[in-house]
């Protein structure tokens, strides 16, 4: 906020770093209409420059936490509010989003939602336009927070032509072009792939360490952001359960909520290992000065064995075994051509994939490799421009299941006997005459596979193919595991199971092979914990502490480091079409 | 899925020339269209129309535009050879039809809806090719300062336009991908559960504004002046031509009657508003040179995928890693 405009007292301390970023007294709060309150006698402090993770199951109260940070609530939504807010020496709850927009930056889950401009420039520049900003200051400020974000190439663009990991930098660049001293980010990465993900918290920390920004951020996957806090606010039914450093907060979630804790954690506390890592480096330096069994050092690839030996594809022995097997999905040499506008280009580029059925698939890759294509074009959305792909009665769940439901109540989306056993495949039965809108988002996404399996199922049995693209964006560990159980129901009634997904721990989780597509081929097939241990980016956390072939979630690593080195052998079965053992 | 008329960022005169200019030139040529009803002038403004557009890069547009306005053209002729009954070439009698009456089909009524079907084409051609290469975002900066309230509203339309289109193709997509034993999705259904989904998305993207600061009474910020040395080709050929259609008009090259029988002229003048309107289509012409640079970013890859159906792409998998692969900065 320039000087001109005539800054309060409080602004210019908090420009000097002497009051609280932001600073929440015994608030509560209820949604009008509401059962219950979302926020209930919180409060809350943060200091200038310090990066705070708010963790907390889905539903909790994070995002109204959020919300209240910049005064969309109770301003936007309305609704009941007590208590105090104050960001950057202002009274949220009597100014609102507007006069706080200086003063504080806000990134929600879906970017598509929140640019409001057609180019990127007009987009960053909005904010300072708004606030009066003279044109060069205007120019300069965008050119600095482009720069800063490493998105000086996009500024020409229009913003419907950029990728979900481009959007998400455009609306941070948004936010952060007015030099707040907050920034609240609501589960940001939720639709980046690791990488995109990876790179987003760790360009938080640099802007938090280097401009100064307070930073209070929203997560689920909590293993990717845990290294860059300072400190973790975990909310828990609208209160504050727990506030602290972050290995203590590892502590916390052992005794009160071990679906928050990471998989190092897991691992350790599996492992008896003392104290938990915050994240990849704790873990390896912790193995290493403890004396506790330490991870191989060789950096392991797909079609590498334990021995070190250089083993055949596993994919080729995969193809070759189940050439005559019955196939849930087969694709040939398959070109599919899309066109954005920009002229068409080649999206998957000669792909060859069998899935036989039972089978259950992890289908990965980074944003704009070619998956959501690959199921799509299975299911008959796009038509091929070369080869074939034959799916054996699929049915698709799209990333966004609230696209099925269109009627008032559950029984006149799926009326008749195929609806009934639809839900009953899901396990839905007993919500008939519910209305889907009252449903949690586990549910919904229930019964959006349901209206798609319905009428392609024999019997009790689901032959043919269960495809779901992206289903654990937004979803807490609990709910992951529900949609694991699910999978494993399906999965036994007989149907493939193909995931796209970016959630490493999540296909680790369920999924008996992983196909890694990059730029529209695949270049990486087979077993999951072959793949998911073989790489960076697309493996798992427990993978990345011990750097051992095979060994992918927190039970198997637990059970290497139990063992002694020579008497682990957990190799890769490549044959084996067993889920990895840990889930067991 | 994205809208052929979509703005897309390009390098090119007409995209780089600011609102006022490229309004004034294509807004002359709709000038044209209303002024004139002579179905050769109102071809030769609709081909300079489709001219602009195809030099400045906006097939799409230019080719739905096209689709949209003979469309409409034919409708309008159909509704006008069965409402008007003047004109002494019939060419058929459908004798006493319900609410219409006698109905006598008539050469002149068919000639002159091609006329206002023609004028209503060219319109709409215009249209969608500013609404292709005019930068809604630069229009708007210019509006504020006069209407903000209007701007506001204007932005969230120019907005939610797009996303709507893109939540109507995800929801098709979710109808077609129902199975066999699921209620059946009619186009009611669809409209409702978009115009639901739309109220949503609107009140997200009012939340975004608000964040923006866009409720704030402060000053304004100034209007940063875009340079463009466009500008002055298009005020000037938007000069010349609305210059030529009021002179030509006075000297009659309007020159076209459908009743009793139809009159076309093809006098001097008339063929001269022609030539000028026509030639006001390679406005937007960026010379040898930059043409035959520029050209490596807009032609589309050649071999035999290319002649293959292309599907519209969804819009998570096509925005995914575009890289900036031939999208130019302004």
């Amino acid at each position: 906020m320039p000087e001109a405009r005539g800054c309060s007292v409080s602004e210019l301390a908090i420009r000097r770093g002497v009051a609280p970023a932001l600073a929440v007294e015994r608030l509560s709060y209820a949604y009008p209409r509401a059962a219950a309150a979302a926020l209930l006698d919180v409060s809350l402090e943060v200091a200038p420059g310090e990066f705070v993770l708010l963790a907390g199951r889905s539903a909790s109260g994070k995002s109204t936490l959020l919300r209240a940070a910049c005064g969309l609530v109770p301003h936007f939504h309305g609704g009941e509010v007590a208590g105090r807010v104050e960001v950057a020496g202002l009274d949220a709850i009597a100014a609102g989003p507007g006069e706080l927009a200086a003063a504080v930056g806000y990134v929600a889950q879906d970017p598509e939602t929140q640019v409001v401009s057609t180019t990127v420039a007009a987009e960053i520049e909005l904010p300072l336009e708004m606030r009066g900003d003279g044109p060069g200051d205007r120019a300069r400020a965008v050119e600095e927070v482009a720069l800063a974000l490493a998105i000086p190439h996009l500024l020409g663009r229009a913003v419907d032509t950029l990728s979900g990991g481009e959007l998400q930098r455009v609306a941070l660049a948004a936010a952060l072009v007015t030099r707040p001293r907050l920034v609240l980010l609501d589960e940001p990465t939720s639709q980046l792939d690791p990488v995109s993900g990876d790179e987003l918290i760790w360009l938080l920390r640099r802007l938090n360490e280097e401009w100064g920004v307070a930073v209070v951020l929203a997560e689920h996957r909590l293993e990717r952001c845990l290294p860059a806090a300072d400190r973790v606010v975990a909310v828990e039914a609208g209160r504050i359960g727990f506030d602290g450093a972050p290995r203590e907060f590892l502590g916390w979630t052992r005794q009160m909520d071990p679906t928050l804790a990471t998989p190092a954690a897991r691992l350790f506390s599996l492992a008896g290992v003392e104290p938990l890592p915050v994240g990849v480096r704790d873990a390896r330096r912790m193995l290493g000065e403890g004396g506790a069994p330490r991870a191989a050092t060789a950096v392991p690839h797909p079609g590498k064995g334990l021995s070190g030996e250089i083993s055949p594809p596993s994919r080729l022995s995969l193809l070759r075994k189940r050439e005559k097997d019955p196939r849930a999905l087969e694709a040939k040499g398959l070109w599919v051509e899309l066109d954005s506008g920009g002229g068409p280009r080649d999206v998957l580029r000669g792909v060859d994939l069998t899935v036989a059925p039972g089978e259950r698939v992890a289908l990965m890759g980074r944003n704009g490799a070619g998956k959501s294509t690959l199921l799509r074009t299975a299911a008959g959305l796009i038509d091929p421009v070369a080869g074939r792909v034959a799916a054996e009665r699929m049915a698709l769940l799209t990333q966004n299941p609230g696209d099925f439901l269109v009627r008032e109540r559950v029984g006149d989306e799926l009326p008749g006997e195929a609806g009934i056993a639809a839900l009953r495949a899901v396990g839905m039965e007993h919500a008939v005459d519910a209305d889907p809108r009252d449903l949690s988002g586990g549910e919904r996404q229930r019964l959006a596979l349901a209206i798609a399996l319905a009428g392609r199922l024999d019997g009790e049995s689901v032959p043919g193919l269960v495809a779901l693209d992206e289903p654990t964006r937004g979803m807490d560990r609990g709910r992951k595991d529900d949609l694991v159980a699910l999978v494993d129901r399906l999965a036994a009634q007989g149907a493939a199971v193909v995931i796209a997904t970016h959630d490493v721990e999540f296909a680790a989780e369920y999924a008996q092979r992983v196909v890694l597509l990059g730029d529209g081929v695949v270049i990486a097939d087979g077993p999951s914990a072959e793949i998911l241990s073989g790489g960076w980016y697309f493996a798992t956390e427990v993978a990345r502490v011990l750097d051992v072939p095979g060994v992918v979630t927190p039970e198997q690593g637990a059970a290497h480091l139990a063992a002694p080195a020579s008497d682990f052998s957990g190799h890769i079965d490549h044959e084996s079409s067993e889920a990895p053992e840990g889930r067991r | 899925m994205r809208s052929p008329f979509a703005y897309i960022s390009r390098r090119g005169p007409l995209q780089s020339a600011r609102p006022g200019a490229a309004v004034a030139y294509l807004g002359a040529l709709v000038v044209v269209a209303f002024l004139y009803s002579s179905p050769v002038v109102l071809l030769a403004a609709g081909l300079a129309a489709c001219l602009a557009g195809r030099l400045a890069g906006a097939r799409s547009a230019v080719r739905a535009a096209l689709r949209m306005g003979f469309a409409l053209a034919l409708l309008i002729v159909v509704v006008n050879g069965l409402v008007v009954d003047r004109g002494e070439t019939v060419l058929a009698r459908l004798g006493h039809l319900p609410i219409l009456g006698q109905v006598d089909i008539t050469l002149e009524a068919i000639v002159a809806g091609v006329s206002i079907g023609l004028r209503a084409a060219v319109t709409m051609i215009a249209f969608g090719v500013y609404s292709a290469c005019v930068d809604p975002d630069r229009v708007l900066r210019a509006l504020r300062p006069i209407a903000a309230r209007s701007a506001l509203t204007a932005t969230l339309v120019s907005r939610l336009v797009p996303v709507a289109a893109a939540d109507a193709g995800r929801l098709r997509d979710a109808a077609r991908l129902r199975g066999p034993g699921a209620a059946a999705v009619g186009r009611g259904a669809l409209a409702r559960r978009l115009l639901a989904g739309s109220l949503d998305r609107a009140v997200d993207v009012a939340a975004t504004l608000e964040l923006r600061g866009y409720s704030l009474r402060g000053p304004r910020g100034r209007r940063r002046r875009e340079p463009s040395r466009y500008d002055a080709r298009f005020y000037a050929v938007a000069a010349v031509v609305l210059a030529a259609a009021i002179l030509g008009k006075a000297a009659g090259a309007d020159d076209f009657h459908p009743y009793p029988t139809v009159h076309v002229g093809l006098g001097p003048a008339t063929l001269a508003v022609c030539a000028v309107v026509l030639a006001s289509g390679l406005a937007p012409w960026r010379g040898l040179r930059r043409q035959r640079s520029g050209r490596r970013h807009d032609e589309r890859p050649q071999g035999r995928r290319s002649a293959g159906r292309r599907a519209e792409v969804p819009r998570s998998e096509a925005t995914a890693d575009a890289g900036g692969a031939g999208v130019l900065r302004v």
